[in-house]
């Protein structure tokens, strides 16, 4: 059974390749190999599908192509588009290992359910790249629909790893930032928070999920009771029989409630998931504007000392005016030198800090435009999210009311 | 059939007083003419039985002493049969209510409304209202007991409580309370024979009980011969298959209750544990809520409708508490109960039986049986028939009993089910809202 994507598509799609082409992942496989060490290991490979859109209207279908990956080659492909768009909220991967589970939930990663599961979550990602109107421009991105061999060649030679900022893997590191712009420290502390809340709802929604299983499973018992209770009875026994069978259906009715639940579940964690991207990027600008403030406070000490070098005042402490004083000053052809190269110094962090401001600008520029595509998305997506929950909780009630008028009905004829 | 006393009503085919030599030895095989299907607990009707006997008062609808052990109140059992269906010839109406607490000194308790309201010639009054506490329903019900010993006495609830873990003074458990000693002398009122029993009359009349207790106490020791009925120390071969029936549907009956209240037990704490973990799943969306702005709206409405969920359960939970388990209790009391007056009757056979033998043993031609053995056999065919006459119309309470008890628990599980179908229902329009519609 296919399940819907996880998103609708959103109103404001641009031109991007999901109108283009059709994409699935329609299959999963064990597959066993070997690895770096030449260790052997098991692992899932995903059957990504793709046709093209188009010629479907001529009335023919397009042939479907087909390449097998695995989660670590879909770990490249976001890294990567991490690196190479900083500024961009990048869709995040369905989890890396169950979590969240209620009791009856596996969280063994080979465990079908959850392989199932993250299928689904891989064609979700691969078709929210797909719908992003910057990513779904990526070469890299396209070679990894449809180019089998060689691709992982392609990504490291754009050398992204190179790019790749260690620092943002200290998440909790700071960075003591003098100016950062208000919009991006209260983005932060909103997805700080965001991960937070989901997190808390998802842990105790698991808690209410098995606690509910319990619920339902124990009325299996009154079918059996019942079915002995009615050989003893004369009139009573039909109803009561009858009645116990609607207690047996009641109680095996729970699985696929809380099966369809699960669905919902994976609609939060990717928007947990989501936070933390969104974090990245406000990071990003946290420390883009920490290099800045390092590079305009390096210029200007710069300038201080070429002054005092010029007017021979010292204006602040150096270790190397002391020594001097000490030591006897140096001698005006090696003062000139030293100007010289300072002066050499200072116009080249000019330049450098001028063309850091325009990259900072054009960071935030374009952050907060994708950051405002994504709060549309979000809010969208939030609420379909919300309103498919009621839905099945509705289901779920009038399930219930069913069972248990069928039930009272069993009874009126005791 | 109606008034059959004056015609010569047809005899069981066991009943009836006989001539020793016609009467089958109670060793016999032949004693299995009693019998139907092994496990048909309800009896056919019963045909009057012989009033040939001379023991027997006639009752021409002027109250039988029913303190007296032999049973002629079973004749006035099967006659007023058809006027128990028909509920319009009630003349009898009593109701417990009102509870009230009262702090003495030595001791706090509770006591209750008793309500009477009634036609009947063996009362002074049209209406009556007395107030009455456990111990004088438990008094009752013992005098009962010792005065119809041939009838089955509905139950009281429990009498002890753990002190510390149920308080006998919270509103659940007086009105738990209530509703079952409202119960028992509801019975005790639908019962032919009970509701005309002298104690019952007292109970529901005096206004100074205790003077009555104390005055029954020496009436007792006064007659010397103990109203009790049952000798005792007499050894029961076997049970007629009849009796085994019931005695074997008790056994399981009662087993199954036990099951079904252990169910409903388990499941109204899974319940509560669902419950908890409910109480705090609510609150996280109304959190989460207050991070978003367009968002605010539809969190708040579902951490909302949560809430509304568990106010819905907790009604629920707490309904199965006080309606539904005690009902099971009280069953489960009732056959215990009942498995008792069976070894009753067994035991009033046996000493049937033991005289009968040690008669035969006699090698004397006797043209008549001795009257006492004679006075045994009535007993035993009197309880047979006060038993039998009892079970039938136990059996048809009981299925209107459970029929009720259990479309109430459908009918509880139903109202919760909608009561939080609504609470969704409604907030799906504010989830679907677009902010600019506003």
């Amino acid at each position: 059974m296919l399940h819907e994507p996880l998103f609708s598509s959103s109103k404001k799609m641009e031109d991007c390749l999901a109108k283009k082409m059709e994409i699935t992942v329609s299959e999963a496989e064990k597959r066993t190999g070997r690895n770096a060490v030449n260790m052997q290991e098991t692992y899932t490979a995903y059957l990504i599908e793709t046709r093209a859109i188009e010629s479907q209207s001529e009335g023919q279908c397009a042939p479907v192509d087909s390449l097998w990956r695995r989660y670590s080659e879909f770990e490249l492909l976001r890294n990567y588009l991490s690196v190479t768009y900083p500024h961009i909220v990048v869709p995040p991967l369905p989890e890396k290992r169950a979590d969240f589970v209620w009791h009856k939930l596996s969280a063994d990663n080979m465990d079908p359910d959850f392989v199932e599961r993250r299928r689904i979550g891989l064609e979700n990602f691969l078709l929210r790249v797909a719908s992003h109107p910057v990513l779904c421009q990526d070469k890299i991105f396209y070679s990894f629909l449809t180019q089998e061999g060689g691709w992982k060649e392609m990504v490291n030679e754009t050398g992204f790893q190179l790019k790749a900022d260690s620092r943002l893997k200290a998440l909790n590191a700071t960075f003591r930032v003098k100016n950062p712009d208000k919009r991006f420290t209260e983005l932060k502390h909103y997805s700080d928070e965001l991960q937070s809340v989901i997190s808390h709802l998802l842990r105790v929604r698991a808690r209410v999920a098995d606690r509910l299983y319990g619920v339902y499973k124990v009325h299996g018992n009154y079918g059996r009771v019942f079915s002995e209770w009615s050989a003893i009875e004369k009139e009573m026994g039909d109803g009561l029989q009858s009645a116990g069978h609607h207690m047996d259906v009641y109680a095996a009715s729970i699985d696929d409630i809380l099966e369809e639940e699960e669905h919902y579940a994976d609609q939060l964690k990717e928007y947990l998931f989501y936070a933390e991207a969104l974090r990245a990027v406000c990071r990003k600008h946290e420390l883009m504007q920490y290099d800045l403030e390092m590079a305009a406070q390096d210029l200007t000490s710069k300038k201080q000392q070429c002054e005092e070098l010029a007017t021979g005042t010292v204006r602040t402490f150096s270790l190397k005016g002391m020594t001097s004083k000490l030591f006897g000053q140096e001698n005006p052809e090696q003062r000139e030198a030293k100007i010289k190269v300072l002066e050499e110094q200072i116009q080249e962090g000019e330049e450098q800090l001028k063309s850091k401001n325009l990259e900072g600008r054009d960071f935030v520029k374009s952050a907060w435009a994708d950051i405002e595509r994504f709060k549309e998305q979000k809010n969208h997506d939030l609420k379909e999210a919300l309103i498919s929950y009621a839905v099945m909780q509705i289901s779920m009630c009038k399930k219930g009311i069913q069972v248990w008028t069928n039930a009272k009905e069993c009874f009126s004829k005791m | 059939m109606s008034g059959g006393a004056a015609g010569a009503p047809k005899s069981l085919p066991s009943s009836g007083p006989k001539s020793l030599r016609e009467m089958p030895h109670p060793l016999a095989t032949s004693s299995s003419e009693e019998m139907g299907p092994a496990l048909t607990p309800s009896p056919d009707l019963l045909l009057p039985r012989s009033i040939a006997d001379k023991d027997l008062s006639l009752p021409n609808g002027t109250p039988v002493d029913t303190s007296s052990p032999a049973s002629s109140s079973s004749l006035l059992n099967r006659l007023q049969l058809d006027d128990d269906l028909d509920g319009e010839t009630r003349d009898l109406f009593v109701t417990v209510d009102d509870p009230k607490k009262h702090v003495c000194t030595m001791e706090t308790y509770i006591t209750y409304r008793v309500t009477t309201k009634t036609t009947r010639a063996e009362f002074d009054l049209p209406e009556y209202s007395v107030r009455r506490r456990y111990q004088d329903f438990d008094w009752l019900r013992n005098k009962l007991e010792e005065s119809q010993p041939t009838h089955l006495i509905p139950p009281l609830p429990e009498k002890f409580v753990v002190k510390g873990v149920v308080d006998r003074f919270s509103e659940e458990f007086v009105e738990t309370r209530r509703k079952a000693l409202d119960k028992f002398l509801k019975r005790i009122t639908d019962h032919p024979v009970l509701s005309f029993n002298e104690h019952f009359n007292v109970f529901l009349t005096a206004k100074d009980l205790n003077a009555y207790k104390k005055q029954g106490m020496a009436l007792l020791s006064k007659m010397g011969e103990s109203v009790k009925y049952v000798t005792g120390g007499y050894k029961l071969r076997s049970r007629p298959l009849e009796f085994a029936a019931i005695g074997e549907y008790l056994d399981t009956f009662s087993l199954k209750l036990g099951t079904i209240d252990r169910i409903a037990q388990r499941i109204i704490k899974e319940q509560l544990e669902y419950l908890v973990e409910l109480r705090e799943y609510g609150p996280v969306y109304s959190t989460w809520g207050g991070l978003e702005v367009e968002l605010s709206e539809p969190l708040e409405g579902v951490s909302a409708c949560i809430g509304n969920c568990c106010t819905a359960l907790e009604e629920l939970s707490e309904d199965m508490t006080e309606d539904f388990l005690p009902v099971l209790r009280e069953y489960i009391l009732y056959s215990e109960s009942m498995k008792n007056v069976l070894k009753k009757r067994d035991q009033v056979q046996a000493e049937y039986e033991a005289k009968l033998e040690a008669v035969a043993l006699k090698k004397e031609d006797r043209p008549k049986v001795p009257t006492d053995v004679e006075k045994c056999q009535d007993r035993v065919e009197c309880f047979n028939a006060d038993l039998k006459a009892d079970m039938e119309r136990w059996q048809n309470n009981k299925r209107q009993d459970f029929r009720q008890l259990l479309m109430g628990m459908a009918d509880k599980n139903i109202q919760y089910y909608e009561k939080c179908l609504t609470a969704w229902e409604s907030i799906i329009p504010l989830l679907q809202d677009k902010p600019e519609t506003k």
